[in-house]
């Protein structure tokens, strides 16, 4: 009820400026030729009592990710039974088949009424053309805003308003691995101090018989995680930093630093890295104690989780990757408010629901993240996640991540993954510093 | 004669009255007016769906629309036609467009002519081995792509084979490494294409008179004389309508590229319908997507353009 109250409340003097700036954008917009946008407050007053059924887009289809988006779902019709919910999948490729559908429903002017998405500069496609509302208020009132950490706020306003309601916060830089092939090669995983000296950890592995590091090569974007980490752990935050700001030339030698390290961890590879389908078929070389070490985001710790007998800790663990102890780098997934929604009212509950704890508590442990709010009761997380988030509040750094499109704009993302794309076809150091380069011109 | 040219005269002044109205009476009760109904509905459906998109795929093509915005139709240029030569990404995929055009369907037709003329010596089991070599083509590119992809892993069917006759050495990371990419797509496609080249060349072998065949053999002409002077030439036209059909099956090799790599196969197997989709639906280049689909266009135009043309001299359109 009392988000019933904001709704109807949140409408400050502040918003009536808004509104009145809005109105002359709208105008601006209606001499170039775009279509007008109602004015977020008079349109969920136009017909209050209309709750159109919430079209949610999404990629969650397998697995705990399923599960989360299911329990999420059950506890915001639990909390508006009124409201019905229309689930609109997209799986596939990383979520780059929803992003497509996304986008061409966006430019029709046709979109659901809330969808998935990457904070960050990854929204910056859709607040540059103006196509999300402002929410400050009607979702991030003061009570939210207090309860969220300040990184999840930062990346939910990328243009200075509050488009986004982040609901999840994943960490990329962990480096699972197998209890008992690490003792049987004589490593010591939390003593690796850099990713180069991961490189001699792996040797002593290959010696010992197993594969170095499990990871799939089939599509670009494993690879660019991993050089993501090779670049925070070598070089630190500040080279990262420089990077994603565009300036690619200031940290040449870092670059192509980082880039030879990642060359030189392709010795370790499985000998199908090129051929596994997807990032679990790579998880499963853990699981099946053929390979040490394995670089992904802690989603997959969900793979190891689920397989009974393997227990975290005994048979497998995971240390921050190398060189990045202080740091959790941050991936997040978030829902949005898009004009021309189909069902502004029910919408704008979705995203007050998505914003609670209460939703927060029933979608992050099966999704194997840690919830963006400080008020979510811990004992609902598995160990390794109540470790997770030890670490997250241990962090001084919260780089965001690339491949993820929390760091960079999704042209930018897009030209990253194609560089990455002939890296994995060639390995060819040169060339791909110089499409780095290329992708922020 | 005078009385004679003015009744010729009056004739041909009433019969200009006449034919007007009559000509219009005609059109009503023409052919042409009369079918109308029938063809006009779904002529204009195809000129509004088919021609009108690709001709507003072209102006697109010339805005500068990128982005989440709507297009502005203010200014024309062809700036989008200029960044090509100097887009390596392109360059590449134009190139493996056309690798793949030329050696998929060379060997296709090669395969398929073998197969036809083996099924064609009156063997037995004709109609199901017949079938056999078809049926991959009914097969979807999404089916066929899964199931090579995994003939093709590292533990595949085919390393697997090959390390189980000895050829262990032959085995090669086909989906990983650069040098197999390309020809690891040609080559499947081949398996699916080929079955349907000798269906085509089968009729055309059917329809050879068995005149032809004896009238060669009383001259006492050997099998491969008989082959080569006689049966080859009259598969001509089968031969131009089956390259027609392939090349433009390998413009549309998308899906099979698609499903096998996603959207970003590298520079080794990257094609222009992959290049124009990534473009414009992964990186929003509407523009950039639009101009790579109009000089997509363009090379089925040189394909198709000359057999359509040949078709129609020989009055067969």
């Amino acid at each position: 009820m009392t988000q019933q109250h904001t709704v109807a409340g949140g409408r400050s003097r502040r918003r009536i400026l808004q509104a009145i700036g809005t109105a002359g954008i709208v105008g601006l917009a209606g001499c170039t030729g775009t279509d007008d946008t109602e004015e977020l407050d008079q349109l969920l007053d136009e017909n209050p009592a209309e709750f159109n059924p919430v079209e949610i887009g999404h990629w969650w289809t397998a697995g705990g990710e399923q599960e989360a988006f299911e329990a999420l779902v059950a506890g915001f019709e639990e909390a508006y039974p009124e409201i019905e919910v229309d689930s609109s999948p997209s799986p596939g490729g990383a979520g780059s088949a929803l992003e497509a559908d996304i986008r061409n429903r966006v430019v029709d002017q046709n979109p659901p009424s809330t969808f998935q998405i990457w904070p960050g500069q990854a929204l910056t496609d859709y607040t540059d053309e103006d196509l999300l509302y402002d929410i400050e208020g009607h979702v991030w009132d003061d009570e939210m805003q207090e309860a969220y950490l300040d990184g999840p706020i930062e990346v939910s306003r990328p243009a200075g308003e509050f488009v986004a309601v982040p609901i999840n916060i994943h960490r990329l830089n962990n480096l699972f691995y197998n209890v008992d092939v690490v003792e049987d090669a004589g490593v010591d995983p939390a003593s690796i101090e850099s990713p180069s000296g991961l490189l001699d950890a792996m040797e002593a592995v290959d010696e010992a018989g197993y594969i170095g590091m499990a990871q799939q090569t089939q599509s670009a974007w494993s690879t660019v995680q991993l050089w993501a980490q090779v670049l925070l752990g070598e070089h630190g935050v500040g080279a990262y930093e420089t990077f994603i700001s565009g300036d690619v030339e200031a940290v040449e030698t870092e670059i192509r630093d980082s880039l030879d390290i990642t060359e030189q961890y392709r010795e370790y590879f499985s000998d199908d890295a090129s051929s596994l389908n997807d990032w679990d078929d790579a998880s499963d070389y853990i699981n099946r104690g053929e390979a040490a070490f394995f670089h992904q985001g802690d989603w997959a710790a969900g793979e190891y989780e689920g397989d009974d007998g393997f227990e975290y800790g005994d048979d497998w663990d995971h240390v921050a990757f190398p060189g990045t102890d202080e740091m959790y780098a941050l991936n997040m997934d978030s829902f949005v408010f898009p004009k021309h929604n189909p069902s502004p009212n029910a919408t704008l509950r979705f995203l007050q629901y998505a914003g609670t704890a209460d939703a927060q508590e029933r979608f992050n442990p099966p999704k194997g993240s840690i919830p963006p709010r400080t008020d979510v009761d811990e004992s609902v997380f598995t160990p390794f996640l109540q470790d997770q988030i030890a670490d997250f509040q241990a962090s001084t750094e919260q780089p965001p991540s690339i491949a993820h499109g929390l760091a960079v704009r999704s042209s930018i993302q897009t030209s990253i993954e194609g560089a990455f794309a002939n890296f994995i076809d060639n390995w060819d150091v040169d060339e791909t510093y110089d499409e780095l380069a290329a992708s922020f011109e | 004669m005078n009385s004679v040219d003015e009744t010729v005269g009056e004739q041909t002044h009433t019969q200009g009255v006449d034919s007007d109205r009559s000509r219009l009476d005609r059109l009503k009760t023409s052919a042409f007016v009369e079918s109308m109904p029938f063809w006009l509905p779904a002529t204009l459906l195809v000129f509004l769906f088919v021609y009108g998109a690709i001709g507003w795929n072209a102006i697109i093509s010339l805005t500068g629309w990128s982005g989440l915005g709507q297009p502005e139709y203010t200014s024309f240029t062809l700036d989008m036609y200029r960044q090509m030569p100097a887009d390596t990404d392109f360059i590449a995929s134009f190139r493996n467009t056309v690798v793949l055009l030329v050696a998929f369907t060379g060997v296709s037709l090669v395969v398929g002519l073998g197969l036809a003329l083996l099924v064609d010596r009156k063997i037995r089991f004709e109609n199901t081995i017949r079938t056999i070599y078809l049926l991959p083509m009914a097969l979807s590119f999404v089916v066929t792509a899964i199931f090579w992809s995994w003939m093709y892993a590292s533990d595949g069917l085919i390393n697997t084979m090959l390390g189980g006759v000895g050829l262990g050495w032959v085995a090669q990371d086909w989906l990983g490494d650069p040098r197999f990419k390309l020809a690891a797509v040609i080559v499947a496609l081949i398996w699916q294409f080929s079955g349907y080249c000798m269906i085509v060349y089968l009729a055309g072998l059917r329809s050879i008179p068995n005149d032809h065949y004896e009238a060669a053999r009383i001259d006492g002409a050997s099998t491969l004389t008989l082959y080569r002077r006689v049966i080859i030439p009259q598969l001509r036209s089968s031969t131009i309508g089956a390259t027609v059909v392939l090349m433009v099956f390998a413009l549309k090799a998308f899906d099979f590229i698609y499903v096998m790599f996603g959207t970003n196969p590298g520079r080794s197997a990257d094609i222009l319908a992959v290049t124009m989709y990534r473009e414009a639906f992964a990186a929003s280049q509407w523009a950039y997507g639009a101009a790579i689909a109009v000089v997509l266009f363009g090379l089925a135009l040189t394909i198709i353009g000359p057999y359509a043309y040949s078709q129609y001299k020989r009055g067969a359109l």
